[in-house]
């Protein structure tokens, strides 16, 4: 990719990787949701910048179908079960904020390092992208073992999601437009059905602390 | 003799626009609580007026109250010189980060020896909260620095803000990072919320107003325009530091007019900045604070790591 | 003044203590007579080996005695080169202040002591002290160094009355003996490997030591001579040994004799070794990073006024092995001009510590002897009825948490140097530094929150017992000892640049380091780092300071010099204002405890005892208990005192007391020993 373009897209991966830690920093859920407007939004733009440059009808479809269901779809629904069980504050993590944090810089150290060295070079001009977003994937898979509420849980997993699609944009590999749309609906199907799942866990628990969820079987 | 104009400037500038600063943010605070707010002027007339009212002084107190207002006044004084206002003179003997922070501290000491001086229990436990919360915070401090000298290879000030002003992008995230690190150290260093409130007398919530409770006249004058320099020179080291447009104009006096232009621009909008970060953060209960100043210091160690894999 | 009058200079000044020592004890029971005596013999001492050091540090000459004795292994070899001529330096100083401030001070010991004994004991103690960097020989140095720990055993016993020295000084004994172990093992090896029996000849043939040994040999120096200079976790007699000694004592040891420890670490670690292997560095700097946090959040725990002094020093030997683990680090890596800035640093630390730390000893002890208590709560206002020690203690106060112009800002701004070149480094091992650089700023920055603490509680507000409200100014001679003491820290501070150059010189003289040049400038106007990453100037700070000042305090008289001033009570919305009303040094720092409750293990214990034990709504008593987990004791020792009681339990089984039996074991190893050995 041409020079601006990666200086364009170290910007993007800084977007992706603070709303990462973001996450991590957030107490409420609300902000959660916020957050990954932010960053889903983020990789929107990424698909868009190609579709536009290309001309791709397939592309900008997969773009905006992206935007749709990441941007608006999910939240909507994440929206709605929080209003609707009234989920303001997510629940506790396992590690205080110091010790998360420490371990967030650890992560980042490890992409930066040399285990990921001869991974990095493969991209060419986009180094930096790429470090940061191996990164924010890490931060991500973090955020699933470090928080005990189901939601956060699942923002970890889209989370996760979205970081790896930025790092193979990063990396040049070339996806088809398909492929996105396929992801993308797989999304939707995946959203609709784990918030509906939520909202049973919540009846049956009265809270979406997995620690909590000892007896899985109506006694 | 440029260098002694220089710093007569800079020392006018701090002593004379602080109190000014001081008035925006309260300004703006009312506007955002839907109040009228105070006079922009007001705090230089607070300032005269206690300058000119005489001093009660408790029969307990030794030559240490006696003594710290000028102390902590005098040290701002000293801090003027050190900011990167003028970014080209580089003078080697000052503007080292270390010395700016430890020169904070020794304000710090003195003022939390004098709250503990007049044996009353409001000095006390302000005292006590003001150096466990400058003792977190410190770190950050100096870490917010450190990012930004490891990037620029030097801790002297004025190459650090050389150095920020032609960086290339890829250092956009670690001083994105050391920026919010530093705002935070900046509200707990300058007893702002979320860290203290600085116009409450209520014993719950007072760190700051808690040790110069007992001040008065002269005294009070000197220390209220000290807290006002510190945060004008907080706001400075952050414009100077982090947003370092502007600075290559030329050496004459149009060109120094500019630099003065934009310096009270950039000064202006950190002070919004504050004021909105006040008007829209509650005061945490005091056990959470540790948390927010730990936070700030574990960014600047990412974004130390950040910079040296670079 | 040339070499040989150096010389007889330095040993004029053994001879001096030897004698004061012995004259002092014939003094015995005349209490006056021998508190003069002994601490003017001390004086004289201490004074000509102040001068003959300063020559031999200034001058760079190496004073070199070697006199065979008839003992296989043992001759009474002296090497002083310029890093042992800093050390002595050190112990002469602050043994000459010392006992200039002994001079009055022992005057409060007169009635149940024998001041002749403290004498002797005191005298030999410092020619201990002169002696141990000196010594070249190692039997003469592990001959010198047990006297050194037996002339301190007896001082911190002195005050033989309380059962809790007896305590402090059976610990003490027992775990710098443990040291000697270790410290026995490393130079057995040191000396088997290099065919060497002088230290000054082991540099020679040190690279060839097989590796395994060469760690052993590290590890087990590491441990002893860390042992007497307290790190953690082998730092638990130092809280204990040095409140119980005499307080100008407690400065000696403290500012002092730690410090030995250091300086045979330097001797081996860059001195004798041309290179250590890099993950001793990195412990060493790790093991400097944990001390000095620990030490000072302890020390914050604390309201024994010279316990938390006690644990400060732990603190500060932390900081003091930042700069060695630095130093090591960068000879590993090549990188000679970093090393000479953090070995510099380290050694700049060593003697501002002896002079800061060895103030506020003599500051508490000036304390202490007034108010009979070493309790902090009940101080209180001593501000006004002891005006020059409180001024005194607060400059060391101030020099301790590094506050500029004293000398601790400048050692310690050195020390920050290098690990921030080192962060710079990159990899897991700029990490490294990096993490050391945080700790040391919550550490500096705690340091000063703990003397906040300590001074505001002591010295100001009102008093809160009866014996403060009478205490009175301390004699003549324990002031001037702690002014020219305070004097120092401020002289220290301002020729910073001048003494880290002597210092960088003396680093560079250490044959790791031979033939390197210093890559930064030293001199009196600037101290700047390899590659003009940091520079800072000591006496423009100094100036720049008491302008501001005085010019502020000179504007302002004028412009309100018509005001009035009057006094009142203070303002505690409108209550009478009583004693207990000032806040509890226990108080001011439990903020700080709570947060860090991980490291610390705080305990609470409430009883309350009530009118009516079956109603249970009116108390009558209640009382908290704040105190301290002792992690150490628990996990360390407790354990580590099974083991051993075990193995003994399984050893005693060998002596049954029946004499046929001990009579087969000679037998059998005589008969073993022929088949084994005739071939």
């Amino acid at each position: 990719m041409t020079p601006i373009l990666s200086q364009f897209s170290y910007i993007i991966a800084i977007v992706v990787f603070l709303s990462a830690v973001g996450f991590h920093l957030s107490r409420k859920n609300i902000n959660l949701v916020f957050l990954y407007i932010l960053q889903s939004s983020a990789i929107a733009v990424l698909l868009f910048i190609p579709a536009i440059q290309e001309m791709d009808f397939l592309l900008l479809l997969a773009a905006v179908l992206t935007l749709a269901i990441k941007a608006v779809f999910a939240p909507y629904f994440f929206l709605r079960l929080i209003r609707r069980h009234e989920l303001t504050f997510t629940s506790n993590a396992y590690l205080s904020l110091p010790l998360t944090l420490i371990t967030l810089a650890l992560l980042a150290g490890l992409a930066y390092s040399h285990v990921f060295k001869s991974f990095v070079d493969l991209s060419g001009g986009n180094m930096h992208a790429v470090s940061l977003a191996i990164a924010a994937i890490f931060v991500s898979i973090f955020l699933s073992i470090n928080r005990r509420g189901a939601l956060s849980q699942i923002i970890g997993v889209l989370s996760l999601e979205n970081t790896i699609v930025a790092l193979t944009l990063f990396l040049g590999v070339v996806d088809s437009s398909g492929l996105d749309i396929g992801v993308s609906f797989d999304i939707g199907v995946w959203v609709v059905i784990a918030v509906l799942f939520l909202s049973m866990i919540y009846k049956q628990f009265g809270s979406l602390d997995v620690s909590t969820m000892k007896k899985l079987k109506e006694e | 003799m440029t260098l002694a104009f220089i710093w007569t400037i800079q020392i006018i500038l701090v002593l004379g626009l602080s109190p000014l600063l001081i008035g925006i943010i309260k300004k703006i605070k009312a506007r955002l609580q839907s109040r009228q707010g105070i006079n922009l002027l007001q705090p230089y007339r607070d300032l005269w007026k206690l300058l000119h009212k005489d001093e009660v002084i408790s029969t307990d107190a030794s030559w240490i109250f006696k003594f710290s207002p000028y102390l902590i006044f005098g040290l701002t004084i000293f801090l003027a010189i050190n900011l990167p206002v003028f970014a080209r003179l580089n003078f080697p003997y000052v503007g080292d980060f270390l010395l700016v922070a430890y020169v904070l501290a020794l304000g710090t000491f003195f003022l939390a020896l004098a709250g503990l001086d007049i044996g009353s229990a409001f000095g006390g436990f302000g005292s006590s909260r003001e150096m466990t919360l400058a003792s977190l915070a410190e770190g950050g401090l100096i870490f917010s620095f450190l990012v930004l000298a490891i990037a620029a290879k030097s801790t002297n000030i004025y190459a650090i803000a050389g150095f920020v002003s032609q960086a290339s992008v890829f250092y956009l995230l670690p001083i994105i990072l050391a920026a919010i690190s530093f705002v935070m150290c900046l509200l707990a260093e300058n007893s702002r919320y979320p860290f203290d409130n600085p116009s409450t007398h209520l014993e719950l919530t007072m760190v700051h107003e808690a040790m110069i409770l007992e001040y008065s006249g002269k005294r009070l004058a000197l220390i209220e325009w000290a807290a006002y320099n510190k945060l004008f020179i907080f706001a400075a080291l952050a414009a100077g530091l982090f947003l370092p447009f502007g600075l290559s104009f030329g050496a004459g006096i149009f060109g120094m007019l500019i630099y003065l232009a934009i310096f009270s621009l950039k000064i202006l909008f950190i002070g919004v900045l504050v004021a909105v970060l006040e008007s829209t953060l509650a005061k945490f209960r005091f056990f959470r604070l540790p948390d927010l100043l730990f936070t700030a210091f574990i960014l600047n160690i990412l974004a130390i790591v950040l910079i040296i894999s670079l | 003044m040339d070499f040989s009058f150096a010389q007889i200079l330095f040993f004029s000044s053994l001879i001096t203590l030897f004698l004061g020592a012995i004259v002092s004890l014939c003094l015995g029971k005349n209490a006056k007579l021998a508190r003069l005596v002994g601490s003017s013999f001390a004086i004289a001492g201490s004074a000509l080996g102040l001068i003959a050091g300063s020559y031999f540090l200034i001058s760079g000459e190496i004073l070199q005695i070697n006199l065979p004795l008839s003992l296989p292994g043992f001759n009474l070899a002296f090497n002083i080169d310029r890093l042992a001529a800093f050390f002595i330096i050190l112990a002469a100083l602050i043994s000459l202040l010392a006992s200039v401030y002994a001079l009055g001070y022992l005057k409060h010991y007169k009635n149940n002591y024998n001041l002749g004994a403290l004498g002797f004991f005191y005298n030999i103690f410092i020619a201990s002290l002169f002696l141990v960097p000196a010594a070249d020989n190692i039997l003469l140095f592990l001959v010198v160094w047990e006297l050194m720990s037996i002339a301190s055993y007896f001082l911190v016993i002195f005050e033989k009355d309380k059962e809790e020295n007896i305590k402090a000084g059976f610990i003490y004994f027992l775990m710098t003996h443990a040291g000697t172990a270790f410290i026995l093992i490393s130079f057995l090896l040191l000396s088997k490997y290099t065919g060497a029996i002088n230290f000054s000849l082991m540099s020679a043939t040190a690279g060839q030591i097989p590796p395994l040994a060469a760690m052993t040999i590290l590890l087990a120096s590491l441990i002893g001579f860390g042992m007497k200079a307290g790190i953690i976790p082998l730092h638990i007699w130092l809280p204990e040994a040095h409140p119980a000694a005499p307080s100008h004592v407690s400065a000696l040891m403290s500012g002092v004799m730690i410090k030995m420890g250091v300086y045979m670490m330097f001797r081996i670690f860059t001195d004798i070794f041309p290179v250590t292997p890099l993950w001793f560095g990195i412990v060493v700097l790790i093991i400097g990073a944990i001390s000095s946090l620990l030490g000072v959040l302890y020390a914050l725990a604390e309201h024994d006024i010279k316990r938390l002094l006690a644990y400060h020093s732990i603190e500060n030997i932390g900081i003091i092995l930042l700069g060695l683990g630095s130093g090591m680090i960068f000879i590993t890596l090549g990188h000679n001009g970093l090393a000479a800035v953090a070995l510099t640093a380290s050694l700049f630390h060593v003697i501002n510590h002896g002079i800061f730390k060895a103030l506020l000893f003599l500051g508490a002890g000036s304390v202490i002897s007034v108010t009979h208590t070493r309790n902090m709560e009940e101080y209180g206002g001593l501000i006004k009825k002891m005006p020059q020690t409180a001024l005194f203690f607060l400059i060391g106060s101030m020099a301790i948490s590094a506050l500029p112009p004293f000398n601790g800002f400048f050692s310690e701004w050195l020390c920050f140097q290098s690990l921030f070149s080192g962060a710079n480094l990159g990899g897991s091992l700029g990490l490294t530094f990096l993490l050391s650089a945080g700790f040391l700023a919550f550490t500096s920055a705690l340091a000063a929150a703990c003397f906040v603490k300590a001074f505001g509680v002591s010295f100001l507000a009102r008093t809160r017992s009866h014996e403060a409200e009478h205490a009175k100014e301390a004699g003549p001679a324990m002031l001037s000892g702690m002014g020219i003491l305070a004097l120092l820290t401020l002289v220290f501070g301002v020729f910073a640049g001048s003494i880290s150059g002597l210092l960088a010189k003396t680093s560079l003289g250490l044959s790791s380091l031979a033939g390197s040049e210093l890559e930064s400038v030293f001199n009196f106007n600037n101290l700047q780092t390899p590659q003009n990453f940091s520079a800072v100037s000591a006496p423009a700070v100094f100036s720049g300071l008491l302008l501001a000042i005085g010019v502020v305090a000179a504007v302002i008289y004028f412009i309100t010099r018509k005001n009035k001033v009057t006094a009142n009570r203070t303002w505690d919305c409108g209550h009478d204002i009583r004693q207990g009303m000032e806040i509890t040094a226990t108080g001011f720092a439990r903020s700080i405890i709570v947060i860090f409750r991980g490291l610390l293990k705080p305990t609470k214990q409430t009883s309350i005892e009530y009118h009516d034990d079956e109603m249970r709504y009116f108390p009558k008593r209640q009382s908290i208990d704040v105190g301290r987990d002792d992690v150490y004791q628990h996990f360390f020792y407790i354990p580590l005192k099974r083991v051993s009681y075990w193995l003994s339990e399984m050893a005693k089984k060998i002596q049954n007391g029946n004499v046929n039996l001990y009579i087969l074991y000679i037998f059998a190893t005589l008969i073993i020993l022929l088949l084994i050995t005739v071939r």
